[in-house]
């Protein structure tokens, strides 16, 4: 019992991982090259081809930020699977940021764009995420 | 002298080649940062350097804790083939505890090498919106620096042409276009290139993820190493993932029967030419020398 069990557990992990990333994949954007579903050399939907586009809104203050270089190890990961819980993690590292420089912030919106590439290859840019959070940490009722 | 480099021989392919491999992978490409980075470097080289430890199952099941860990951490972007190292590890570990253990270890090798390849396949044929049309490729060629050589010495672009290309890449406002912009060059052995390596990759690794699964038919199953030797050899001269090459080499090996010396010889073979693909500037130089 032990022989067969150290002989398939390693396949029937990789096979249900691999399951659950194809799911969230198509599912939750996650990237196919990320995972452990085996899509790395398949898409084009992989880090190249998202990115992350921040602003921040103030009285007086409304402006797209450059990525710090402190969150882009976390921007990184949120473009990767941008699920709720991690877009709204990163706008609450930029409202922290602004913070700590005493800048003014009320809401950070967080914007997950990708590129969409035709079959003759022109290349589009596709906002599929987005989500308001406020420095008061209430979300918008229009986040998606 | 002639005994001595029977020693050499018989201890590189003796039964536990495929483990001492896979030591070094970890050795080789182990975790970023952190405790888990000094953890990993300590075990697996404590495995290396004393064979008692190379066949001992707690270091390998520690190991197979270590790369969960680091899977764990730096989540969700570890690459693919730190999955299948975790997987690889677990499965030695377990094995190590069981009778014959080099007999289960080929066995769970069979099965996760098929069932990776398998997880491919389906993406590739599947899943993916942009591959079997070479969309994928065809954008790689242009866009991603590590096979621009390739671009250049097979696909026949020049460097000025590379870079408009780029240029004609950059992605626009959906419905926006530019006015006398640069516009894309793609010369038909590019496009010819393009193709090659999306069916012709996606015919061998269908044909691998059958050898590795079924034993039917018998002629692709007993010539499943000779694949997977071609899939190593040929892919990652290209591809820039070396740790995954590796890994295959590593697991290709630990399927081998202890008469087949040779076939574990050209795995072993194949580990130190991916090892020259990643860490020398061979294949730069030879492609820089075909594009000339």
């Amino acid at each position: 019992m032990l022989r067969r069990v150290a002989i398939a557990l390693p396949t029937v992990l990789l096979l249900a991982v691999a399951s659950t990333q194809m799911i969230l994949a198509r599912r939750a954007d996650l990237s196919p090259w990320k995972g452990g579903g085996f899509g790395m050399f398949a898409s084009v939907d992989g880090l190249p081809f998202r990115w992350v586009r921040l602003y921040v809104s103030a009285p007086e203050r409304s402006e797209e930020i450059q990525l710090p270089l402190s969150i882009e190890d976390q921007a990184h990961r949120v473009v990767t699977w941008p699920h709720q819980r991690a877009m709204r993690g990163l706008a609450r590292s930029v409202i922290a940021r602004e913070q700590r420089y005493q800048r003014p912030v009320d809401t950070v919106r967080v914007e997950i764009w990708r590129a969409e590439i035709s079959r003759s290859l022109d290349v589009s840019e596709t906002l599929f995420r987005q989500m308001t959070v406020a420095a008061n940490e209430i979300d918008r009722p229009r986040d998606r | 002298m002639r005994s001595t480099a029977r020693a050499i021989g018989d201890r590189l392919t003796d039964d536990a080649t495929a483990l001492r491999l896979t030591l070094l992978v970890l050795l080789l490409r182990p975790p970023t940062e952190g405790a888990v980075r000094g953890l990993t470097w300590l075990v697996a080289g404590l495995a290396l350097a004393f064979p008692a430890l190379t066949r001992s199952a707690v270091a390998w099941l520690a190991l197979a804790a270590l790369v969960f860990a680091r899977l764990i951490l730096d989540w969700p972007l570890s690459d693919n083939h730190i999955y299948l190292l975790a997987y690889w590890c677990l499965g030695i570990g377990l094995c190590l505890i069981v009778s014959s253990p080099f007999a289960a270890i080929a066995s769970m090798s069979r099965w996760l090498v098929g069932g990776a390849f398998l997880c491919v396949v389906l993406w590739k044929g599947i899943l993916a919106p942009d591959f079997l049309d070479a969309r994928f490729f065809r954008m790689t060629l242009i866009t991603d620096d590590r096979f621009a050589d390739l671009s250049r010495a097979i696909g026949g672009l020049s460097e000025a042409q590379l870079q408009t290309n780029r240029n004609a890449l950059v992605a626009l406002p959906a419905g926006a276009e530019v006015i006398d912009g640069p516009v894309l060059v793609e010369p038909p052995a590019l496009r010819t290139l393009g193709l090659a390596l999306t069916w012709g990759g996606f015919m061998l690794e269908t044909a691998l993820a059958w050898a590795f699964l079924s034993r039917w038919p018998a002629s692709v199953h007993r010539n499943r190493h000779l694949l997977l030797l071609t899939f190593a050899v040929v892919t990652y001269a290209a591809a820039p993932v070396a740790g995954f090459g590796w890994l295959l080499a590593a697991m290709g090996l630990a399927q081998c029967s202890e008469a087949q010396k040779v076939l574990r010889l050209a795995y072993a073979a194949a580990f130190v030419l991916i090892l020259v693909y990643a860490e020398t500037p061979l294949m730069h130089l030879v492609l820089a020398a075909i594009a000339q």
